[in-house]
């Protein structure tokens, strides 16, 4: 199960992919370290010096985050979208499937050679970000609100690689990368209007359309109780409610809500193995 | 023993193409070969033994083991026709993670042992020179050579090649035939799907013909060419002085022997003529040029038929094409 491991490092690091993305990562990372420090220059200078830090650090690690997620996201579809119709496609599999192995194992193996880069990129990216907004504006930081934060921050990205493994066994490799991506920009987009519409009361619709959205791809809400928990629960995370606009979290996803995303992958894993596993190649 | 042995296996794409009722025996220890023009569903048949297609009735043994279970994979080795390999890694790196996918565990794949396995493989198909290139830089030919380290590289029982020689030069062709052949020395048993029938013809020891999906024939090579089962072969004869009752002449002289299986395959007003016999051998061939010298022929050429194979296959084809049309 874990011969992908090494084979994906293989892959992602004599392709140049880690390379590339590495060297953009940083770049982002640099960009975005200026602009706060610039800015927190700024906020030091104004009345009520203190507040305004406050909700500034969070909004910064807010936006730092949101931007993170999204490298991490598309890090996850152009890496995976071709993972079985694609290596079909151009022969890799034919060698590989026809081995003493069951499918389902081979679907699982690849799928873990995958996570274990993912995971480790986003953990890159949290880990820099969440530095940077500390270091640039003195954002409070708690051992268990950041390890919560961290591992839900790890498990968007997964989500997201179960669904495009699973739509990789069905299209095509294009075909399942715009699939995947236009899934991933609707939860965005459900979340980002829940939290425009946030200050204007109650929308009995769009909450259904948010939470309809967030079932069928539940990333958004799992970065949204990520958020949540790095401000440190519900202590101060009721300030981030309507004051930051399309990136508030006015509602939290409930931990039985993190139970069906536990659920809602298992699900997928379990349908791709059985797809896989019946798939003429 | 069968080292394959299917009945009735059949797979169709939406009720078209594919194979139907495809019932065949390969012994342990032969080089079978797998014959039939393009779309016959060979590539099919191939893919369901390989265990990449799943068939959709019939049954199937294959080294003891139903079809489709991975244990059925466990000694067979396999060369796609259209593969490609991770085009990043190198050819060691490549065996190394097959010899993963075929059960080792990590410490095994870096045991002293297992290299040196990964050393002579690749040097057999002649990579080793190449064994730490990477493999994006590899002529087709050079892939080709890859693959078939790939699927030797587990002391398989039964290869399965799809189109082995097809990307290879002359100078490869002849070294994977020699290959091939020492493997059945071994005991392995090859299953070839070619469309070089040369190949066949210098290698296998059984074969099938598929038609637009269906087995037409089976058997020895000798069977399906001559419809002999006594281990003879077809002799070809070219004479001058052929007059019209020179054949009845030398049948007369034969008395009876096995002279009586020749023919005569054509004739000119110049009085040259082909003649074809079935014969047990050299001896007999020798025996029949005799009488025609005695009979006052003279002799131009003799020698067992060539390309007969591929005789053969098109009327094997022909055949079925006139009967399709009808």
């Amino acid at each position: 199960m874990t011969m992908y491991i090494s084979a994906t490092l293989k892959e992602l690091t004599r392709k140049r992919v880690f390379m590339v993305t590495l060297i953009l990562t940083v770049l982002f990372l640099l960009l975005f370290g200026v602009g706060l420090h610039e800015l927190t220059g700024m906020t030091e200078q104004e009345p009520n010096h203190a507040a305004k830090k406050l909700m500034d650090s969070m909004l910064f690690m807010v936006l730092g985050l949101f931007f993170a997620q999204f490298l991490a996201s598309f890090f996850v579809l152009f890496s995976t979208m071709g993972t079985v119709t694609g290596e079909q496609e151009n022969g890799l599999l034919l060698a590989v499937a026809a081995r003493p192995l069951p499918r389902w194992k081979l679907y699982l193996a690849k799928w873990l050679g995958h996570a274990v880069w993912i995971a480790a990129y986003s953990a890159v990216l949290f880990v820099a970000m969440v530095w940077i907004v500390h270091g640039a504006t003195g954002f409070h930081l708690f051992a268990g609100d950041l390890l919560r934060s961290f591992v839900l921050f790890l498990w968007m990205p997964l989500l997201l690689l179960t669904l495009s493994m699973l739509g990789s066994v069905y299209l095509p490799m294009l075909g399942n990368g715009i699939c995947a991506a236009l899934l991933y920009g609707l939860a965005l987009f459900s979340g980002l209007i829940e939290g425009i519409s946030s200050e204007g009361g109650t929308h009995p619709g769009l909450e259904k359309f948010v939470l309809l959205t967030g079932l069928i791809l539940p990333t958004d809400s799992v970065y949204r109780r990520s958020l949540y928990e790095l401000m440190g629960g519900s202590d101060w995370a009721g300030l981030t409610g309507t004051y930051m606009g399309p990136f508030s979290v006015p509602s939290v996803p409930s931990n039985a809500f993190l139970l069906y995303t536990v659920v809602y992958a298992a699900l997928l894993l379990y349908l791709g193995c059985r797809a896989f596993d019946r798939k003429d190649l | 023993m069968m080292i394959i042995d299917t009945a009735d296996l059949t797979k169709t794409y939406d009720g078209r193409g594919g194979c139907r009722n495809v019932t065949l025996q390969v012994p342990q220890g032969c080089i079978f070969g797998l014959l039939g023009p393009n779309g016959a569903g060979k590539s099919t048949f191939v893919k369901m033994l390989a265990g990449l297609h799943r068939p959709d009735s019939g049954r199937a043994v294959m080294l003891g083991q139903p079809l489709g279970r991975p244990e059925a994979r466990r000694k067979l080795g396999y060369l796609p026709e259209l593969f490609r390999f991770q085009d990043w890694l190198t050819p060691s790196e490549v065996l190394s993670f097959h010899g993963r996918l075929g059960g080792l565990r990590p410490r095994d794949t870096r045991s002293p042992a297992f290299r040196s396995r990964v050393r002579d493989t690749l040097a057999l198909v002649g990579l080793a020179e190449a064994a730490d290139r990477r493999i994006g830089g590899f002529s087709k030919g050079m892939q080709q050579r890859l693959g078939l380290a790939t699927a030797l590289l587990l002391d398989p029982e039964l290869v399965i090649l799809d189109e082995p020689a097809s990307a290879l030069d002359p100078v490869g062709r002849h070294e994977i035939r020699s290959l091939l052949k020492r493997l059945r020395d071994k005991g392995v048993t090859v299953f070839l799907n070619t469309h070089l029938l040369e190949d066949v013809e210098a290698l296998c020891d059984q074969a099938a013909f598929l038609y637009g999906g269906e087995l037409l024939a089976s058997g020895s090579l000798r069977e399906l060419l001559g419809g002999a089962t006594d281990g003879g072969v077809r002799w070809r004869f070219q004479v001058g002085g052929w007059l019209p009752d020179t054949l009845s002449a030398i049948l007369e002289a034969a008395g009876g022997t096995s002279a009586s299986a020749l023919r005569l395959i054509e004739a000119d007003a110049n009085g040259n003529a082909v003649l074809s016999a079935h014969v047990s051998g050299r001896e007999q061939a020798g025996y029949l040029c005799a009488l025609f010298i005695q009979n006052g022929l003279t002799l131009y050429e003799s020698g067992p038929e060539a390309n007969s194979l591929e005789d053969w296959f098109i009327r094997m084809a022909a055949s079925r094409q006139g009967g399709d049309s009808r």
